[in-house]
């Protein structure tokens, strides 16, 4: 409405933040991660064996890393019990403190019996992984898109988008992982590009996907409701076009998603490895871009 | 919410500061002012703002750990001793009339004043509203101001689409001024 103008209004402050974007980052690598470890020990794809135990490791590390970003955030460090007391199952919080426990727990007993050597038991709590893995991460999709009133949240594609750039952040980190425990932590320094070719290809689908999901999200609320058009016009034209067209989706997806699939730059390590940190960066300023600016509107 | 008496003087923002000791830069209850028009055609427009209290609260859907609850009586409240200051309720509420307080960091917002209104009182704004702009009472009772206003006028409620079935009730709301909107930056820059 050009003949009006905002004179006073009220902005209570910021509600999730950055350091709600990095727990969802870190949980979605580990997820992702998890994932690529039971293609070997859960699904029997022998060719990614090697990255069986050093993606459940990374898998528990990140796990164990990310709620310390929700302890960051929360206002009362020493309530946190009230989370398993006080409980409210409409919430997806509540959902999520019960898998927050569950979760690494079962990566801990998966790790164990794999380090082991027993292989039934690795294969059994790896399936049992696989369901949590997606739990884990799509409740944090279902925390956004409960917050009915920021239209950006508010999509019912958020929990699957938040699973598909799980997969695609945690496979290119796996990426970078196998080509530096390679190198420098075996005796014969030799890159397994078998395994590499494999991720790639992966990735590469993944990021179609990724990107179709994405689109599909811009095009419907690009002509929906006004607030989900305020929204879209934010990301498309407004103060987060820069972060949302270029370092998300242009280079941290499509760039990446040409080198993975093209025969010939999917075997150039380099390459592999730069768009692999590219895909990383990309899903950091997603979920930036999801969090932050899907609360940058103001409500009223 | 009277907005055809509403003079936008703010005095319902004070008097809700002084009740409950609303902590620097946040609020509980305030007039959002709009300048409308061009010259000579112009006209100042207001909306109070303040929580809902709504029926179906999103707030009391999502709060992981029960400490935002509906009372008998409709009123939403938070509880200060669960409140774990995660702000899921402030990143649903479509009225953005939650703030974490800066220094108990728990989330604390409008509660219609229960504490004066279980003892048969009114709100602090109402009390404090020059114009009788603020009109409060029992939903419930058919008989009561509240009812007899909400049926004999057109009634508007701010974003009633969001399902939650708020019950502040305006007449005169303009929906123009509830749209316009500065992005958070520019707001600040207003503030300054």
């Amino acid at each position: 409405m050009d003949s009006a103008q905002l004179l006073y209004d009220i902005h209570n402050g910021e509600t999730f933040g950055t350091l709600i974007a990095i727990y969802f980052y870190l949980t979605g690598l580990s997820a992702g991660s998890f994932i690529i470890s039971t293609l070997s020990y859960g699904f029997g794809f022998e060719r990614f064996k090697p990255l069986g135990k050093i993606g459940i490791v990374i898998a528990t590390l990140l796990l164990v890393a990310a709620p310390m970003f929700l302890l960051a955030h929360s206002g009362q460090k020493f309530r946190v019990w009230h989370l398993f007391v006080y409980l409210n199952f409409t919430s997806p919080i509540t959902w999520g403190s019960f898998l927050l426990i569950l979760y690494p727990l079962n990566c801990i007993v998966y790790g164990f019996f794999m380090f082991r050597g027993r292989k039934r038991l690795t294969r059994m709590f790896g399936l049992i992984g696989i369901p949590l893995a997606l739990m884990v991460h799509g409740y944090t999709g279902f925390i956004l898109a409960f917050g009915k009133a920021r239209p950006l949240w508010n999509s019912s594609l958020m929990p699957l988008l938040f699973l598909v750039s799980a997969m695609v952040s945690g496979i290119a980190m796996m990426i970078i992982v196998s080509v530096i425990r390679d190198r420098f932590f075996t005796k014969e320094h030799v890159l397994n590009t078998d395994i590499l070719s494999g991720l790639a290809a992966m990735l590469g689908w993944c990021l179609v996907f990724d990107l179709f999901l994405t689109g599909t999200e811009m095009v419907v609320h690009g002509i929906s409701h006004l607030g989900a058009q305020e929204s879209v016009a934010l990301l498309l034209t407004g103060p987060f076009a820069g972060l949302f067209l270029v370092l998300e989706n242009l280079l941290g997806k499509v760039i990446p998603m040409a080198v993975m699939l093209a025969p010939r730059t999917r075997r150039m390590v380099p390459l592999l490895v730069l768009a692999s940190i590219l895909v990383m960066i990309g899903i950091y300023t997603m979920r930036y871009n999801v969090v932050v600016g899907g609360e940058y509107i103001p409500l009223l | 919410m009277d907005l055809r008496r509403c003079i936008g003087c703010q005095t319902c923002s004070i008097a809700c500061k002084q009740e409950w000791n609303v902590p620097v830069g946040r609020y509980r209850s305030w007039v959002k002012q709009v300048a409308k028009g061009v010259f000579p055609a112009t006209r100042k427009s207001f909306l109070p703002v303040l929580c809902n209290n709504c029926d179906k609260p999103i707030c009391v859907t999502v709060c992981p750990v029960q400490a935002s609850y509906q009372k008998p009586n409709g009123i939403v409240e938070v509880d200060p001793h669960k409140c774990i200051g995660c702000r899921y309720c402030m990143a649903s509420c479509p009225y953005g009339v939650r703030y974490l307080h800066p220094d108990l960091r728990i989330v604390q917002k409008c509660n219609w004043c229960s504490h004066r209104v279980e003892e048969g009182g009114r709100p602090a704004c109402v009390e404090a509203c020059p114009a009788s702009a603020r009109i409060f009472g029992d939903l419930t009772d058919p008989a009561g101001e509240i009812s007899r206003r909400i049926a004999q006028n057109g009634i508007q409620q701010i974003k009633p689409e969001m399902g939650t079935g708020p019950r502040t009730f305006y007449i005169g709301l303009d929906e123009i001024t509830v749209e316009v909107k500065a992005h958070g930056h520019e707001l600040m820059h207003l503030l300054e």
